[in-house]
């Protein structure tokens, strides 16, 4: 503020200075000569008044200019769009119901441990593509041909190993019924909700989340609906009534295979555009929040939801400290930025961006769950387009926290796209890329990045494509071919260099929860103790599942500790950077995994 | 007045003169300090080394102005105008904050501990080993990131090594870790190409560092790993072998030893700041700098055994490398390791971020055949360069029940058990005394007495040996000497 504020002092004294100097003079040589001189005066003058000022009140040499942006000094990671190159022509498309949505999936499904791809399409067929990337090299993917998946109006998808085959299966959403898929090797899908007692209903779904509550076999599905457009008055008002299902009961003949038959409503719905499950007090027992447009919704507001363990949900409300929060709310990302066990998170509006920080003490004394909006004093609201000369505000969608630059900062990576030639919003407007700083806040440098591309970004994923630790994103865009941004490394003098080290983990436990969604890992180096959970949710209509990726800095080993779903810690890992690591329970010992092209 | 007030006010004077510089004024601001390029300055980084200045491969007389440059700044007593102290941050290779400033600039214990690189490694000449005076206390800086104490439960108490030959020393591993790492990969192919677990040993200038299995689906079991970390990045320094170069370790102890930052770990890319220290200087040491003290270090000469005096002496000194040989001691201590190249990249291939890695800033290659040293070096049939250091580069149990002397720390370091060091290189040992980790054995025949663990048969027989043989194995051992 000091040194704005001695700026503006300074700038109407030069003001002031020059006018009552240009009207006490009449010829125009010496008007010039005056003005010439009394500018490199006041120059001085301003110069050595600011820098002494500034000096004094001990601000502008110390590099504490309160308010004003510092220069990012970290890496920046530098992504090349070559979708084309990479064999993708695939674009999100459709009228109305397809505004929203438009997400992918990224996982692998021919078990080379690369993650492929399945993209949304709205009212043209989804796709599915393998990925065939060299090791650090340029993207690769290959169309598969007839396939189950290639469904019209799907909206999103998200991975999850449903019945714990070890394969990954697919929860598809979709405007109508929404589809599970078995999984099986080398990309095989079949429709499974006939199998699985799975009614996919005929909603207008746009969110989903999975988790495994404490003693079931099978994870509980939990599905967002939007505008129910049979409603009398619809679109306004009518928002369809959300759903939880939950598996069937515990007797072993439920155990054989899922059996989603037992459906909860869960009312009111506020036409949800993301949910996830999430531990938000770290009592080893999720909660779904869900984050909803208001765009459409009378009386509503942002939910979170009370599961405790099998029992029937519950809204929390204003008496136990949930503050009514009312958006447009898009996209949920989700990290426990200071690795206290408690998450923050981002969501995504249009206009600004929320970072909700709860407030601890109301947490830890009453179990309430109360949060601040922290991302104006972190630099996260990302409210308008950082580019270009569009300042309306901004329409955010999906959101992820991930470690781009391999810093140990986590990074927030929102796409950006107005819904529909919306005129009061921006209509270029560029996905953000805020890395993160050592100063807790964040830095946009989407633009240095190369992601501020003139696209409508929907859903996206961010994931190592070609496997040298380096995290890639894909984005969604509604009207033109997806963006796959590889990243080719930081931003350096002589062009891309390496970033920080980095580590990638896979967690396996036998039964149940192969994957183990829900698990914590918790890595240190030196005294930094970074966070990760494994869930299946958020963002928008988009999910991602293979390796947990660390970005560790400087640091050239770290200690890993799994907290597995049933809230069990494992002994402490001691791992090597810049390796894949599969970390099994129960074991002492790890195994590494190298792609097909070795990296050294 | 402190540092911080010294720069407060240094910078006052800069911006006074910049006002006045601007307003015409020809009246100079008087200088605070003597400026650098005084003789009689305090400065001691007068001259800094310019890396683009040294790019691509030298030739002898760049590598000579390069290593010039170390030299002086490997001697220089660094002082506060240079950015000795660490106020604010501790010793830890990581870049970690210290919670509240050091009431002491230095420290016997947590440090800074030294003036120059030289003030510790002296015996018997610069960049030799150091006097058990010369010990440091070794810990990573975070669970005890200010301690005052010498107690074994804080840090580990170190003697100093030699550097001697230590250019060869990077070379060897560099050369031995790519070797493992290819067979590593070769590993996987098969386990591709068969369909089937592969086991392979692990194998590199005739020194075993255990199995690996690998699986067709790319998995790898490191478990049998041997003697090396499961990355297989030999890390030949220090006694317990986890730094993996010159430069790691220079960037390492400038900030340990004397609160000198080095800008490729420690500045604003990694820390976010240009002082993490916040001893008020910005930027203390820069990546040309840091390359000037690795090649005055790669450049050093191998230690040669000499050639006894009198004949009485060889006589017994040859029967000496037949008990060593005999007894096993050469199985660790190997006589020599090939070495294919002399040219020594820097940064190398192995070095991870926070050290600078290749193409982050400029590349050099110092060939170290040029120096005159290298036509001293015996060569095998193939060309290879033998190089003489007794020793395997790999890590090795060497304590055991009855015998823990040399186990004698409380604390692992970098994943390393406590009762785990990297052997030894007895090339010097003559010239090196004391001896052990913590430089406590004063005799050759005291630190052989200690060796347990996987050293425990090799020592036995020294043991079983007679007195005349026993003497003879000193006689060659006395011939490993660093020769001023």
């Amino acid at each position: 503020m000091m040194v704005r504020a001695t700026l503006a002092t300074t700038s109407a004294t030069t003001s002031a200075t020059t006018s009552a100097t240009t009207s006490a003079t009449t010829s125009a040589t010496t008007l010039v000569t005056t003005l010439v001189t009394t500018l490199v005066t006041t120059l001085v003058t301003t110069l050595a008044t600011t820098l002494l000022a500034a000096l004094l009140t001990g601000s502008a040499l110390a590099g504490e200019q309160d308010d004003l942006p510092e220069p990012f000094t970290g890496d920046i990671p530098l992504m090349i769009e070559e979708s084309a190159a990479a064999g993708i022509t695939h674009s999100y498309e459709g009228p109305w119901e397809y505004f929203v949505g438009g997400g992918v999936s990224t996982f692998d499904c021919n078990q080379d441990r690369l993650p492929d791809m399945y993209l949304a399409g709205g009212s043209q067929p989804a796709a599915l593509f393998i990925n065939r990337s060299a090791t650090a090299g340029p993207l690769q993917f290959e169309l598969v041909e007839n396939t189950s998946l290639a469904l019209d109006r799907v909206i999103g998808s998200y991975p999850l190993d449903i019945d714990n085959d070890g394969y990954q299966d697919l929860m598809v959403m979709r405007v109508g019924e929404n589809q599970l898929f078995k999984g099986a090797a080398d990309c095989r899908f079949t429709p499974a909700n006939v199998v699985w007692n799975f009614s996919g209903g005929n909603a207008w779904t746009t969110a989903f989340s999975a988790t495994f509550e404490p003693g079931n076999a099978y994870p509980t599905l939990a599905i967002g609906n939007y505008v129910d457009r049979a409603a009398p008055g619809s679109p306004w008002g009518t928002c369809h009534a959300n759903e939880l299902h939950r598996p069937g009961g515990a007797t072993e003949s439920a155990k054989a295979l899922p059996d989603y038959s037992n459906a909860l409503p869960l009312e009111p719905g506020y036409c949800a555009l993301s949910m996830l499950f999430t531990d938000w007090n770290k009592s080893g027992s999720d909660a779904l929040r869900i984050t909803n447009d208001r765009q459409y919704y009378r009386g509503g507001q942002e939910q979170l939801w009370r599961l405790d363990s099998g029992r029937y949900p519950r809204l929390f409300g204003a008496a136990e400290g949930w503050e009514p929060v009312v958006i447009w709310g898009m996209g949920i990302a989700e990290a426990d930025l200071n690795a206290d066990g408690y998450p923050e998170y981002a969501l995504t509006s249009m206009g600004d961006t929320k970072l909700q920080v709860l407030d601890l003490q109301q947490a830890i004394e009453e179990n309430r769950p109360h949060y601040d909006d922290m991302a104006w004093d972190r630099g996260a609201t990302a409210h308008r387009p950082y580019t270009g000369d569009d300042l309306k505000p901004s329409t955010g969608w999906h959101s992820r926290f991930e470690d781009l630059n391999n810093d140990a900062l986590l990074d927030l990576f929102i796409t950006k796209g107005n819904v529909e030639k919306m005129s009061d919003f921006a209509a270029f407007d560029p996905d953000n890329l805020l890395l993160g700083t050592h100063n807790d806040t964040f830095s946009e440098q989407g633009l240095a990045a190369g992601v501020a591309l003139d696209r409508r970004g929907r859903g996206a994923s961010i994931t190592d494509f070609n496997a040298d630790g380096l995290l890639d994103i894909v984005v969604v865009n509604r009207g033109a071919n997806i963006s796959l941004l590889r990243n080719q490394g930081m931003s350096g003098p002589q062009g891309p260099r390496a970033g920080g080290n980095w580590l990638k983990l896979a967690l396996q436990q036998k039964g149940d929860n192969r994957h183990a969604i829900g698990a914590r890992v918790s890595i240190k180096t030196g005294n930094r103790v970074q966070s990760r959970r494994l869930q299946v949710g958020g963002g928008h209509a988009s999910g991602n599942a293979g390796f947990v990726h660390v970005g560790l800095g400087v640091a050239e080993r770290a200690t890993v500790r799994v907290q597995w779903p049933d809230g069990q810690w494992s002994a402490p890992y001691k791992l090597f950077a810049n390796h894949h690591v599969i970390i099994e329970r129960g074991k002492d010992t790890i195994m590494q995994w190298f792609p097909v092209t070795p990296l050294h | 007045m402190t540092s911080r007030t010294l720069t407060r006010s240094t910078q006052l004077r800069q911006i006074a003169a910049i006002c006045l510089a601007l307003s015409g004024s020809t009246v100079a601001a008087e200088p605070a300090i003597t400026p650098p390029s005084e003789p009689w300055s305090e400065k001691t980084l007068i001259n800094p080394v310019f890396h683009e200045d040294f790019s691509g491969r030298l030739e002898l007389q760049r590598l000579q102005a390069l290593i010039d440059a170390g030299d002086h700044l490997f001697n220089a007593r660094f002082t506060t105008l240079d950015g000795v102290g660490r106020p604010m941050a501790t010793q830890a290779i990581i870049p970690t904050k210290r919670k509240r400033a050091s009431r002491a600039a230095f420290s016997r214990t947590a440090g800074a501990d030294a003036n120059a690189c030289s003030s510790c490694h002296n015996v018997p000449i610069v960049g030799g080993a150091g006097d058990f005076t010369a010990n440091v206390f070794v810990s990573e800086g975070f669970q005890h990131t200010d301690f005052d104490t010498t107690d074994p439960q804080f840090s580990n108490e170190r003697n100093t090594n030699h550097l001697f030959g230590s250019g060869l020393v990077e070379l060897l591993a560099r050369e031995m870790s790519t070797e493992l790492q290819t067979q590593r990969s070769s590993a996987l192919r098969q386990a591709r190409e068969s369909g089937n677990m592969t086991t392979l040993e692990l194998s590199t200038k005739g020194v075993n560092f255990g199995k690996i299995h690998a699986y067709p689906d790319g998995r790898v079991d490191p478990d049998d790993i041997e003697g090396v970390d499961q990355d297989l990045v030999i890390r030949p320094f220090s006694h317990k072998g986890v730094m993996t170069s010159l430069r790691q370790f220079t960037i390492n102890a400038l900030n340990h030893h004397h609160g000198m930052q080095a800008v490729e770990r420690f500045g604003k890319r990694w820390t976010g700041q240009s002082d993490h220290d916040e001893d008020g200087h910005i930027d203390e040491i820069g990546p040309g700098d840091i390359s000037a003290l690795v090649a005055w270090q790669a450049s050093l000469p191998p230690p040669f055994p000499k050639t006894p005096p009198d004949k009485r002496w060889q006589d017994a000194a040859a029967a000496g490398k037949t008990h060593f040989e005999q007894a096993g001691c050469h199985s660790c201590h190997r006589s020599s390791l090939p070495l294919e190249s002399l040219d020594f990249a820097d940064p190398g291939r192995l070095d991870a971020a926070g050290t600078l890695r290749l193409g982050e800033g400029t590349d050099t290659l110092y060939p170290l055949a040029l120096l005159e040293w290298a036509g001293r070096l015996p060569r095998d049939e193939d060309g290879r360069y033998l190089i003489p250091l007794f020793g395997d580069l790999k890590r090795h149990r060497i304590a055991d029940q009855k015998l823990s002397a040399l186990g004698n720390e409380l604390l692992s370091q970098r994943f390393v058990e406590r009762n785990v060091f990297m052997t030894t290189e007895l090339w010097g040992v003559a010239s090196t005394a004391p001896y052990g980790h913590r430089g406590d054995l004063t005799t050759l025949a005291e630190v052989i007495d200690a060796h347990g663990g996987e050293a425990r048969s090799a020592r036995d027989a020294w043991m079983d040996m007679t007195e005349q043989q026993r003497s003879e194995m000193i006689a060659f051992l006395k011939t490993l000497v660093i020769q001023p």
